[in-house]
């Protein structure tokens, strides 16, 4: 029972994890740039859709409403940020690290401009359907309707994004827009227009990351939240550990990471909370330096 | 070529700092440090931003309310008491930092309520507020260390410690759960030591304790301490834990329908922010709670009644809870010791009013406190009480009955301190 | 004209930078010399980015992490035999070093985000392992003393000031090694390895081994910081070592240009000094509680953002650039 249990928890944990994964996927295979502001943007949609809920009262209005403003912003972000970023620090040795220092001021502008809209205030989103346990045999399981929902989400994304990607000519756009910009440009393919879109998606990724870390919680939406902080650095490291080139691995990341802490925490102890993602990286990446499905940098001539 | 440019930069570097200096070059104060003829300074510094404020940020807001309200009837003796607020994101490098900034640069008079233990003492090694004589009144946090008169000769306690609140629990389990298993969450730093202190001196044997990282509480991590408790039949779960910790547990159980009898610390135990998260009020419903205060919804009580009502014009839309009645309640008894230090306060006088007459301060709490020439020591117990049907903590039986020890190994009794009446319309007197 | 092959070390200039520190911390008051010890802890750390980023090219987003190593390994020496403050410097210096070979020999084989990755996990995950072991004193902290300034210096003489000697001394000290090691024969090793991994190895240069090295000087670099940053605040914690610290050295590195030592000054005091002049920013314009709250983050968030478009390689290369393109410009038309 307390194995079921564990499992349970860390397969809903994890597969936020991987929504954050995927957002951070999506960025990395249209522009090859790691984008840290991805949980400020998750945030700001996550306020999108409060805004939505409050003002309509259903939560599955709320969801495309962050997942379109999620999507707008990313674009709006890749349009200006990361086009005046290519233009000034794409070359020298500033060029590795540029768009990670330029993402994480980005992330505190966000979090900054969020807490002074909505700051100080107290607010909830209410989980749209039941988040109580399924009770088996009289004994109540970790699993409820709201965390099936999760599942069954990020499975539909992920066969959604994987067609896009793997089955049309959208999809090949993409993946040629990041390998080879140059020859894709030869080839017809708007390159700029491309690469906004892959910013889009994943704005649109983070929204339904942050709206389901926010009810799955207790529904308390705050800048400062914990939940938020675990989203930032979980999103990350299980995009790392699945290998950031690939949107399975992205999903097997954030599974794997989600379920190892569940059983540290269930069979080993509270302390080691904060030190485990480190290990399992460490672990993974010894064995395989490009994640779990990751792809190794080709030996160029 | 290049030696030259890197002079000219240390040379400029120097220039500049030079310059800066004279910038920065104040007036210099009559009378005491922080005491003008219309104005009384005192700084606060806590976490506004970051992880760590939830629900804290809303100090700073009910101590002004109080203090505005204050300065709007005649303030301290003629002056207006101002509180300048900083932010320390919950760092000690920023607590120390900003603490600087305050004494040094706004020079205050005293530090009111800094929070957090690892922040206050790392102020008061870096700092020295001691060496400088600055008070540092009233820290908002349990450590019993700070109680020390030797290490910390200016400073004082105002809430009870969690040693304190550890025993008077484990006296209440001796006394009414006689033969059942205890479990215990706690928090696996300094707060949770204190705990398990108080427990171990009140002789509790706990079934089970689950120790959480704080920082880690979240619904996933409640499950998993859920579990544990389960596992080991535990009757009664006390909860000695932060707010986060403890909304995240309390929802978590609902929705696994596992209800024990739930016993909450008062650091967690707020009953509104616990509302707040999303508990329904049904899974608090006869949880026993503790606080030093008269429970926040208890408009019977005259401090309640007024602090609540001045609040609500201060900052409409805000919740009256726990933190804002701590909040108002510290500035009230600051402006008490304010007013005792005589008609031209220094810190000297401050810490002697407060030495000599701190126990007898007119204060919301319904225990005494324990300020004396040899004791810097607060407020010294509980009050036991049961949340009603509608989530709210409310006493046992509708009257208010109290628990007073230390933090040593003294003994738990029931108080019969009285709370004196409020001062006219609550001010200082 | 041909400059000679071997730099000087510019010694007389780091002294002449020390006796201008000692008439500063004469002359300034008490708050600021407060900060300008932690401006030198800042040029410390900072270096050390420079080192590791600048030149090696391996990006780590947890020297926060290691800054806390250095400030443990200090306190405990202190805390459980007494030793003298030198030997737990040094202490702090060598465990770090060991944390930071160690962590190289585990990240030689990744790049650019898994490096990453794998240094902001360990930003997040070291510090919390304190509160596991008593002797590391959990979330409170372990104290760290150094001990007042001697009489000899006469009674004024403050703790902050003494404070400041020790710190600015160590960073004279520091920088004046790192900018020694950076002009040797492991400096180019690491410029040359930088971004042109196969070429350095055709080359001869064992690029993982130099890897290594530089992420153990650089971990020691950043273990002294530590150490000096508990001495500014007399504890060591967990909450000393928060993740955004490792992201202000990042961006200190950014604002000092990561690719050279000399601006490093630049980037530590705008790090300490931008915080309080955004605070009085703050609140010379009012408005509302959230507002005065959350505007110092934005403007260095902000101020982050627009270094990085407008300013990327940092202001000292900046100005050199511009110099040297001005030369180029002059010499030719001379011709």
């Amino acid at each position: 029972m307390q194995l079921l249990n564990t499992l349970l928890i860390g397969i809903t944990a994890g597969s936020i994890y991987a929504l954050m994964a995927i957002a951070f996927v999506l960025v990395w295979r249209s522009t090859r740039v790691v984008n840290f502001a991805q949980a400020g943007m998750a945030l700001l949609s996550t306020y999108f859709g409060y805004e939505a809920v409050s003002r309509i009262g259903s939560f599955w209005v709320a969801l495309p409403v962050a997942m379109i403003g999620g999507a707008l912003f990313a674009a709006l972000v890749e349009l200006v940020l990361m086009r005046l970023l290519v233009k000034h620090a794409s070359s020298g040795p500033i060029a590795g690290v540029a768009p990670i220092i330029a993402t994480l001021g980005l992330l505190g502008v966000i979090r900054s401009v969020v807490s002074m809209i909505w700051g100080g205030q107290d607010l909830r989103i209410v989980a749209p359907i039941s988040n109580n346990g399924f009770t088996i045999n009289g004994s109540t399981l970790v699993f409820s309707p709201l965390k099936l929902l999760i599942l069954v989400v990020v499975a539909v994304l992920l066969i959604m994004l994987t067609i896009l990607f793997q089955k049309t000519n959208l999809g090949l756009a993409l993946r040629a827009s990041a390998h080879a910009p140059e020859i894709a440009r030869l080839s017809g393919v708007r390159v700029d227009a491309v690469r906004t879109l892959g910013w889009a998606l994943a704005g649109a990724a983070g929204a339904v990351a942050g709206l389901f870390q926010t009810v799955n919680g207790n529904g308390n939406i705050s800048p400062d939240s914990i939940e938020f902080s675990l989203l930032l650095v979980s999103g990350f490291i299980a995009a790392v550990i699945g290998g950031l080139d690939s949107l399975l691995g992205a999903v097997l990341g954030g599974l794997f990471l989600g379920l190892t802490i569940s059983f540290v925490l269930m069979y080993v102890g509270g302390g080691f909370f904060f030190i485990t993602p480190f290990v399992i990286l460490l672990l993974v990446l010894f064995i395989r330096p490009q994640g779990i499905i990751g792809v190794k940098a080709g030996r160029r001539a | 070529m290049k030696a030259m440019n890197r002079r000219k930069l240390i040379t400029a570097s120097a220039v500049l700092a030079v310059v800066g200096l004279a910038a920065t070059a104040l007036p210099a104060q009559a009378a005491e440090v922080g005491v003008s003829s219309t104005e009384i300074k005192l700084g606060m510094t806590l976490p506004m931003t970051g992880t760590a404020s939830l629900g804290y940020n809303k100090i700073p807001g009910a101590a002004k309310a109080y203090f505005d309200y204050l300065n709007a009837n005649g303030g301290i003796n003629g002056r207006k008491v101002t509180l300048v607020v900083k932010d320390d994101r919950y760092v000690p490098t920023e607590a120390v930092s900003k603490t600087n900034e305050l004494i040094l640069k706004d020079k205050v008079m005293a530090l009111m309520a800094p929070l957090g233990t690892a922040n206050v003492k790392a102020v008061a090694s870096s700092v020295n507020p001691a060496r400088r004589g600055v008070p540092v009144l009233f820290v908002n946090t349990g450590f019993s260390g700070f109680a020390d008169t030797k290490k910390y000769p200016t400073t004082y306690t105002v809430l009870p410690s969690y040693v304190m609140e550890a025993k008077i629990m484990g006296q209440y389990i001796k006394e009414n759960f006689v033969g059942k298993k205890i479990g215990l969450l706690y928090q696996d730093d300094d707060f949770g030591t204190d705990a398990l202190a108080g427990f171990k001196t009140a002789g509790v044997d706990f079934a089970v304790k689950v120790a959480y990282a704080s920082g880690s509480q979240g619904a996933a991590a409640a499950a998993g301490w859920i579990t544990k408790f389960k596992a080991a039949e535990a009757d009664v779960v006390i909860l000695f834990g932060v707010s986060s910790a403890t909304s995240a547990m309390l929802g978590t159980a609902a929705q696994l329908k596992y209800a024990p009898q739930w016993m909450l610390g008062s650091v967690g135990g707020d009953a509104t922010t616990i509302k707040l998260t999303g508990v329904p009020a049904g899974v608090l419903y006869n949880a026993i709670g503790f606080s030093p205060v008269p429970a926040t919804t208890d408009m019977k009580d005259e401090y309640v009644k007024l602090f609540s009502d001045i609040y609500a014009k201060a900052v409409p839309g805000s919740a009256f809870d726990l933190n804002v009645l701590l909040g108002m309640n510290t500035a009230f008894m600051t402006a008490q010791a304010l007013k005792a230090a005589g008609q031209n306060p220094t810190r000297k006088s401050l810490m002697a009013a407060i030495d000599s007459k701190g126990a007898t301060f007119a204060n919301s709490a319904l225990v005494p406190a324990g300020y004396s020439a040899t004791s810097h020591v607060g407020l010294t117990g509980y009050w036991v009480g049961k949340y009603a049907p509608t989530g709210d903590l409310a006493p046992i039986g509708g009257t208010y009955v109290t628990y007073t020890t230390d933090s040593g190994s003294g003994p738990v009794v029931k108080s019969t301190y009285k709370r004196p009446a409020m001062p006219a319309k609550g001010l200082p007197n | 004209m041909h400059k000679s092959k071997k730099e000087s070390t510019h010694l007389p200039l780091f002294i002449f930078g020390g006796v201008v520190l000692y008439f500063l911390s004469g002359m300034v008051d008490e708050l600021r010399v407060y900060q300008g010890a932690s401006i030198a802890v800042f040029v410390i750390a900072i270096s050390s980015i420079i080192l590791l980023t600048g030149y090696s090219g391996q990006v780590s987003l947890g020297h926060g992490a290691l800054m806390a190593v250095g400030a443990y390994a200090a306190a405990v020496l202190r805390i459980e035999f007494n030793a003298p403050i030198i030997l737990c410097f040094v202490a702090a210096v060598l465990a770090a070093a060991v944390g930071g070979a160690l962590l190289g020999a585990a990240a030689a084989r990744l790049s650019g985000p898994y490096l990453a990755g794998t240094t902001l996990a360990l930003a997040v995950g070291l510090p919390s392992l304190a509160n596991q072991f008593a002797v590391l004193g959990g979330e409170q902290g372990l104290g760290f003393d150094v001990g007042f300034p001697p009489l000899s210096l006469g009674e004024d003489f403050t703790q902050y000031k003494w404070f400041f000697w020790i710190a600015g001394l160590a960073a004279l000290i520091s920088i004046w090694s790192v900018r020694n090691i950076l002009n040797s024969a492991y400096g180019r090793s690491w410029r040359a390895g930088r971004g042109h991994e196969v070429a350095a190895q055709l080359a001869g240069i064992n690029t993982a081994r130099s890897k290594v090295l530089a992420f153990t000087i650089s971990a020691g670099i950043a273990g002294l910081a530590g150490a000096l940053l508990a001495m500014t605040i007399g504890t060591v914690s967990p909450s000393a070592f928060p993740l955004a610290l490792s992201f202000s050295l990042l961006t200190g590195a950014v604002l000092s240009g990561i690719t050279t030592l000399g601006g490093v000054i630049i980037g530590a005091v705008v790090l300490v000094a931008i915080p309080e002049i955004a605070d009085v920013v703050a609140h010379r314009l009012g408005s509302s509680e959230s507002v005065t709250t959350n505007l110092p983050g934005l403007i260095v968030s902000g101020l982050l953002i627009l270094t990085v478009l407008f300013v990327p390689n940092g202001p000292v290369e900046q100005h050199r650039a511009r110099k040297a393109k001005h030369e180029a410009v002059h010499s030719s038309s001379k011709k």
